[in-house]
């Protein structure tokens, strides 16, 4: 390669090589809408998926996710249209960046495998580049239009990833597809080069047209800090099951599970970086409450325990006369004055005054749901055993 | 298990009386699994005694207002029996009582008025003279507030969703209101946040004060929190508002807009904004309220989900600037407990998370 061809051939490759980039950005940007859609209808994804701080939870969502409807919600200038049209909108800019990044691939195909050879069809591929560079065109006029009404919205270009207000950046890196599209729209088949200056040129014109794309794009660092960000424990979502696995490994669990009589807990709450899960137990003989503190760590979380004898009156608890079974819940509440007493207290005695309810005339206790039904008495064989000895 | 989805709603108001049961046990439970330091079997119970300690009504001052102790005289919600210029007569959970008015004793009935203006049947909240039994301070009388989403619209009435557990809200805006409203609630178009105080007529809120300022963004648009660094703050300040209380398990609590969406919420909070996030409790976790303005603090059990509190991304200015978020949703008469003043919607609050128990765990703390 001699100086003298060295500007043609910069100028070659660097029009060879924008149909594939092109395509990349276009499905790149179809996959990031589409995972915010699969988000939106309960997909959880990877490990990695989970390290990303909270999506937007939108109305109708579950579990802290937005709704089906989230490819629309909040993002892009679809938000410029009516309320009944962005949905559709949104889902057909989203189909129609996927074809065109799989026309420009597509179309790609050279009909021999050598440099200068022509491409398989040259009109389809050219109809493609001409669309990409219309649709660039018009991407970069409605985030002009965005920025001007909605300054305060993200370009949605790739999904959550957008979410910054559309700047100057957003507007150049349009512009800047769009040309790059123009300049490859005669180029023709691509060809691996040979092995040498030539591979390493265009290689060095690739990483530098990436750079500059990665610098105009708002994205990217919102990508970096994604990748590298783990919720705090106050904020993460830790689904309930992974807190009874972690707690079914733990030591703690194999020490009372001789004594639990129920396979699953009767209650379970979360506080800031702890989830409580609470099984009933036997404890001399009679009924108690195990209570077990489970850590919200990925790995190994702690896990403490603690046993409660249970109150008169309750399922399994010990017998006792009404009087002194209505008192238990007024005695509890007591340790916890003011408001939380009275809060505590009338949830206590209201469940009291239910299960009195269901005393039968002859004075036996027909207690009504989970309690009855799944404790079995202490002293039989029924208690959970260790996972490990099953 | 009651945990799963659908077996118990998060919210105290919509348990069962077995499930209540078991909420009502669980900071027993969780004082016996996160012992203080000091911890030895015989001692639990003083460690306990010591939270009870730390509960109820307090103020930094150290002047215990009446206001926040358990059946405390300093604010009392109730029916109107019969009322004179000296001497009003309610009827209310611990039966009948007589307030006395003071001449300079006021009343909000959707605009300040005269003591006159009280009529049987109105219902009321009464705010004491501090330190008296039976002396009213303030009176609001048919108070209501409506905030949520407008599901649908016509010319001057409007029907607003709370949230998933409760009925939607009928609004009616009185023509010589709308412009008023308008100010700061441009928006009235289905989708969009409204929040509005007003007077409570049979089965719907005749909307007079806009409780805030319209947020620019649908519902279901809300933008996105940005990632946290490091931990949330144990204390957090924001704006604290009320709400009209759904049942006497509701009237005492507070409602929270970070509970644990893994643990049963029934009521999704719309979350997802820029305000900072919440950490995440349950129903029955206790929160210490403390109003900013008045220096009242409180320590209230949290009851349920404050469904549409962070989709309101907004700032009280009733002392001062707050920061962005709504922090705690109350019920009336504990809004008028700590200070506030229904017809301003919100007073700036800081909650406190974690600090209330001697035995609560840090973040991280705990053996290895």
């Amino acid at each position: 390669m001699t100086s003298p061809d060295l500007p043609a051939t910069l100028l070659a490759d660097l029009r060879d090589i924008q149909p594939p980039i092109l395509a990349g950005l276009l499905i790149g940007g179809c996959l990031a809408k589409l995972s915010r859609v699969l988000r939106s209808i309960g997909w959880r994804g990877g490990a990695r998926r989970r390290r990303v701080p909270s999506e937007p939870a939108i109305a109708g969502g579950t579990g802290g996710r937005p709704p089906g409807s989230a490819l629309d919600a909040g993002l892009g200038p679809t938000q410029l249209f009516p309320l009944r049209l962005r949905r559709r909108l949104a889902m057909g800019m989203c189909v129609f960046e996927l074809c065109l990044g799989l026309a420009l691939v597509a179309t790609l195909l050279p009909v021999g495998t050598h440099a200068g050879t022509v491409l398989r069809a040259p009109r389809a591929a050219t109809g493609a580049r001409i669309a990409a560079a219309a649709f660039f065109l018009v991407a970069a006029a409605a985030l002009a239009e965005l920025r001007g009404r909605r300054p305060d919205l993200g370009c949605g270009c790739f999904g959550d990833l957008s979410s910054q207000p559309v700047s100057w950046r957003s507007l150049a890196r349009a512009l800047l597809l769009t040309g790059a599209a123009l300049i490859s729209v005669e180029t023709p088949a691509l060809y691996l080069p040979p092995w040498g200056h030539g591979a390493l040129l265009l290689l060095g014109i690739v990483c530098g047209e990436l750079a500059l794309i990665a610098a105009l794009s708002p994205e990217v660092s919102e990508a970096l800090v994604r990748l590298g960000y783990t919720d705090p424990c106050e904020l993460r979502q830790l689904p309930a099951g992974r807190t009874l696995a972690a707690l079914r490994r733990s030591r703690t669990w194999r020490k009372h599970a001789r004594a639990i009589t129920t396979e699953m807990p009767i209650d379970m709450w979360r506080e800031l970086c702890w989830r409580y899960v609470v099984f009933p137990c036997c404890q001399d003989g009679g009924q108690a409450e195990v209570v077990f503190a489970v850590q919200l760590k990925r790995r190994r979380p702690a896990v403490l325990a603690a046993v409660l004898p249970l109150p008169p009156g309750w399922p399994g608890g010990p017998a006792a006369s009404s009087p002194a079974a209505a008192d238990w819940p007024r005695r509890e509440a007591m340790q916890l004055s003011g408001s939380a007493a009275r809060l505590c207290n009338y949830l206590a005695v209201s469940s009291w005054r239910a299960r009195m309810l269901d005393t039968r005339p002859d004075g036996l206790w027909i207690h009504a749901g989970w309690a009855r039904r799944k404790r079995p008495k202490c002293g039989t064989v029924n208690a959970i055993r260790p996972r490990s000895e099953l | 298990m009651v945990v799963q989805r659908g077996d118990l709603a998060c919210c105290v108001r919509c348990a069962g009386p077995a499930a209540a049961g078991r909420l009502g046990r669980r900071q027993l439970l969780r004082a016996a699994v996160h012992p203080p330091a000091t911890d030895s079997s015989a001692r639990r119970g003083a460690a306990a005694a010591q939270v009870a300690g730390a509960t109820g009504a307090e103020t930094d001052d150290g002047v215990r207002r009446a206001a926040g102790r358990a059946g405390d005289p300093g604010v009392i919600t109730g029916t109107v029996l019969d009322t004179s210029p000296q001497i009003v007569t309610l009827y209310g959970p611990g039966g009948e009582r007589r307030i006395a008015l003071p001449p300079g004793a006021s009343v909000w009935k959707g605009r300040r008025a005269d003591p006159a203006a009280l009529e049987s049947g109105d219902s009321v909240v009464v705010r004491m003279l501090p330190g008296r039994r039976s002396v009213a301070d303030r009176i609001w009388a048919n108070a209501g507030r409506v905030t949520g989403v407008i599901m649908e619209l016509d010319r001057e009435s409007m029907l607003v969703e709370e949230g998933r557990t409760t009925r939607r809200q009928a609004v009616l805006i009185p023509p010589h209101v709308m412009g008023r409203l308008q100010v700061r609630f441009p928006r009235l178009e289905p989708g969009y946040l409204v929040d509005f105080i007003g007077l409570r007529g049979r089965g719907y809120l005749e909307a007079l004060v806009p409780a805030t300022s319209q947020p620019a963004y649908r519902a279901a648009e809300a933008p996105a929190r940005s990632p946290l660094r490091g931990h949330p703050r144990d204390r957090i300040t924001g704006s604290a508002v009320w709400h009209e209380p759904a049942g006497p398990a509701d009237a005492d609590g507070v409602r929270y807009p970070g509970l644990d969406p893994a643990t049963a919420c029934r009521e999704q909070p719309l979350a997802g904004s820029a305000c900072p996030p919440l950490p995440y409790l349950s129903v029955g976790s206790l929160l210490k309220v403390r109003n900013e303005c008045t220096g009242t603090t409180r320590i209230l059990p949290v009851s349920g989900c404050a469904t549409t509190a962070q989709v309101f991304c907004d700032r009280c200015v009733t002392c001062g600037t707050s920061p962005r978020g709504r922090v705690a949703d109350l019920p009336m008469a504990s809004f008028v407990a700590l200070g506030g003043d229904l017809e301003r919607g919100c007073f700036i609050a800081t909650v406190s998370l974690g600090t209330l128990a001697p035995g609560t765990p840090s973040r991280a703390a705990g053996p290895s």
